[in-house]
């Protein structure tokens, strides 16, 4: 299986990153008697890859049919490129929808065929980029077969070229995962990749945290209709982070030193140990090794660093003390 | 405009290449006529049957004076009960009971005291059968006894058969057949209720197709909700129009070889002779009158009106319809709101019977001009003469109409198409209705 850190690591971020390809300031919208969006603001940097994350119903599919125009905003104003919201973007946007399908008694050419010229492909465009993309994804064999003839794997892969055959500035994926096999999602997480090399800025909007969580540059989180946190990945862990660290260690452990306290310590097999040690904030994590150094047998030592998901459950705990 | 298009091409080109389409299209022409044969066949046979009948007469008035095809009478000696047991056991069609009558008295001319029997209910044609042949045997006795002379009586008959005339703008009497343009009116009114039923459903469908199969939301992020609905709307209408036109052209073609075998002569048709001009067969001669009598029309009007009225109902339902399955999750949610669609159709269809009987009553020319109704009933009225006004009134009214319904029912597909697993009522299509998006 594909592994993605490799081809993240390998990733240089271009710098180009000063430009908004969206900026949306203080958007609201209500139904009936729900508020789905309480003044949220994001800005979504040039061939980024932007989490937009929140648990269910919080409002993150209000927020992208907004921006897809299926539906407007009661306040606030949605900037794409810097210019505000108007039915030429529509062609720029490839949209992925959480509920998605297809006409199924429709065959696959056809299909593609019409939703290219939907999105102002001519037909002759759309023909030899529906070949390129079928070869690409091993389908070709199938452009004329019915979708109700395709199995769900495949049925996806067409969803997914569908979405990105105009070749999309902005790629909004709601849940993208969610009903892809594993296979799948790494074959469309690599098409993913490559298409933001091409300059194509993504959107993964999600309430499964962690499946995305190695894949944002940023993200914005939403929750109960507002955003309630948004930055790089990088800044908002390291805000977050604890001072904590997570030590393996074999036989006994002499006491430590007041200024480390040990939370939790759980046996392990062949006489281990692994404990969750706590420092003060600023210390730095070779005063801790030094330390353990001397008083048992190191085997493991890492820090904990908070997963999104645990920030998020700790902002909603906070939010929700105050 | 572009997108509509689009939709509306991929709403055509779906439906038309099914075979289902090219089966329903070459055969409806053909099994409408096979279908009034075969209704004109079963009527006649039942006719033809005889059926058994006991009478058992007290007043000896009937006995040999009761005959008819249909019915093979025997009368019975006895007393009531003997005769019906008799008719229950050799299971006749039907028992006469008659009373002894008292026909001296010449004040009396209402007579109740009969009896039927039968295994079946009667039917109202054949009690009223019955009821004549009774009442012409007792009418001849009486005329018997009263001394009249029956050649005197029938003297003074009258009957009347009225030559009907429809006196043009131009003062140019033309004659016209009733009965003719009862069956062009009927015809046409029920074609545009029978399209309304077949393609507004289909839209219906369509609409649920696209909810059920997920894709809608796909299809939004390109294409404005209003845009695809009236993409739709066209679409399957183009569907219903192409399928209208090759049965027209299919049926003209069928008629035209008709006329031709039975061989009414070219110039015959050309010059409108009167038959009896030439020398014809009965058939021909058949023929004829009815191409003569199909002149009588006003074609060109009822044409024209005909898909005005058919465009016209087809937006103006065919946009509920949609509305409805933007609302609902399966077809068995839809029943619910099937109901008022429904209703101002069916009442269409029975006004239209009473209107082809009547075409310048009130009730017509209400239903005629209420958007909901006029097109099948406007279809009733045209062949018998609508004044001009009266039409142009009806179609402004029907143009209203359908922009009103189409505009009500974009507002709630907007928002329908997007909800799913929604227990939907009235009340909720309200708010749909009023929300801003």
């Amino acid at each position: 299986m594909h592994d993605l850190s490799i081809s993240l690591l390998s990733y240089k971020k271009p710098n180009l990153t000063n430009v908004n390809i969206l900026e949306a300031s203080q958007v609201s919208k209500s139904y009936a008697v729900h508020k789905a969006l309480d003044n949220v603001s994001i800005a979504i940097p040039k061939q980024s890859i932007f989490g937009l994350l929140g648990p269910n119903g919080a409002g993150k599919t209000t927020l992208i049919r907004i921006i897809n125009q299926i539906i407007m905003a009661d306040e606030g104003e949605v900037l794409i490129n810097g210019e505000k919201l108007n039915p030429k973007h529509i062609e720029i946007i490839g949209y992925l929808p959480e509920e998605r399908g297809l006409y199924k008694k429709m065959k696959v050419g056809e299909q593609l065929m019409y939703l290219a010229q939907l999105k102002g492909l001519s037909s002759g465009e759309a023909r030899k980029r529906i070949k390129h993309w079928l070869e690409k994804l091993g389908l070709t064999d199938w452009a004329g077969k019915k979708v109700e003839d395709l199995s769900k794997g495949m049925a996806q892969k067409i969803q997914f070229i569908a979405t990105v055959m105009h070749e999309p500035e902005l790629l909004i994926l709601d849940e993208p995962f969610s009903g892809f096999d594993p296979v799948n999602a790494n074959l469309i997480k690599d098409e993913i990749f490559e298409l933001r090399e091409k300059g194509a800025t993504v959107i993964f909007s999600t309430h499964r945290m962690e499946s995305v969580e190695q894949l944002c540059d940023d993200i914005a989180m939403i929750n109960k209709s507002q955003k309630i946190l948004d930055g790089t990945k990088k800044d908002i862990k390291n805000s977050y982070k604890s001072n904590k660290y997570q030590v393996d260690y074999k036989g006994a452990m002499k006491p430590l030193s007041p200024q480390f306290s040990i939370l939790e310590s759980n046996e392990l097999e062949d006489n281990h140990t692994q404990a969750l040690i706590q420092t003060n904030p600023g210390q730095n994590p070779n005063e801790l090794l030094k330390e353990l150094i001397e008083k048992t047998e190191v085997h493991g030592f890492t820090e904990v660093i908070p997963s999104i998901n645990d920030i998020f459950i700790q902002i909603v705990e906070e939010g929700e003390d105050s | 405009m572009k997108q509509i298009f689009l939709v509306l091409k991929r709403e055509y080109m779906v439906r038309v290449k099914k075979r289902s389409f090219l089966l329903a299209t070459i055969l409806t022409p053909l099994i409408f006529p096979a279908l009034i044969a075969t209704i004109y066949y079963f009527a006649n046979r039942d006719n033809s049957e005889v059926q058994d009948v006991f009478v058992l007469d007290e007043s000896g008035l009937f006995e040999g004076k009761l005959t008819s095809d249909s019915y093979n009478y025997t009368f019975l000696e006895g007393d009531k009960d003997e005769a019906k047991q008799r008719f229950q056991d050799e299971g006749a069609y039907g028992f006469l009971y008659v009373p002894g009558i008292d026909l001296t008295d010449a004040e009396k001319t209402s007579y109740d005291e009969f009896e039927f029997y039968s295994q079946t209910n009667l039917g109202i044609t054949v009690e009223q059968a019955f009821e004549r042949q009774l009442r012409k045997v007792l009418e001849d006795i009486k005329l018997d006894q009263s001394g009249l002379d029956p050649d005197v009586l029938n003297s003074l008959k009258a009957n009347v058969d009225l030559d009907t005339f429809n006196l043009s703008e131009s003062g140019e009497a033309q004659e016209s057949n009733s009965g003719l343009s009862l069956a062009v009116g009927y015809i046409f009114g029920f074609l545009i209720y029978m399209f309304i039923f077949i393609y507004g459903s289909q839209i219906m469908q369509s609409v649920l197709d696209e909810k059920t199969s997920r894709i809608v939301e796909v299809i939004v992020s390109s294409v404005r909700p209003f845009q695809l609905m009236m993409g739709k709307v066209l679409g399957v209408g183009s569907v219903g129009f192409t399928q209208l036109i090759i049965w027209i052209v299919l049926m003209a073609t069928l008629a035209t070889v008709g006329f031709n075998l039975v061989g009414v002569p070219a110039e015959a048709m050309a010059e409108n002779m009167p038959a009896e001009a030439m020398e014809l067969t009965d058939t021909q001669e058949m023929a004829m009158n009815v191409q003569n009598m199909l002149s009588t029309l006003p074609i060109t009007r009822i044409v024209v009106s005909f898909l005005f009225y058919f465009l016209g109902a087809y937006f103006l339902y065919g946009a509920l319809y949609a509305a409805v399955g933007s609302a609902v999750d399966s077809l068995q949610d839809a029943q619910q709101f099937m109901f008022p669609i429904i209703i101002p159709l069916i009442v269409s269809i029975v006004a239209l019977n009473i209107v082809i009987q009547d075409p310048d009553s009130s009730l017509a020319f209400w239903l005629s001009m209420i958007p909901f109704t006029s097109p099948v009933v406007m279809m009733g009225r045209i062949p018998f003469g609508v004044p001009l006004w009266e039409l142009l009134l009806s179609m402004t009214l029907l143009i209203a109409g359908f922009v009103a319904m189409i505009w009500v029912a974009g507002r709630i597909y907007r928002v329908g198409i997007l909800m799913y697993g929604v227990k939907v009522n009235w009340k909720t299509l309200k708010v749909w209705f009023t929300m801003k998006v």
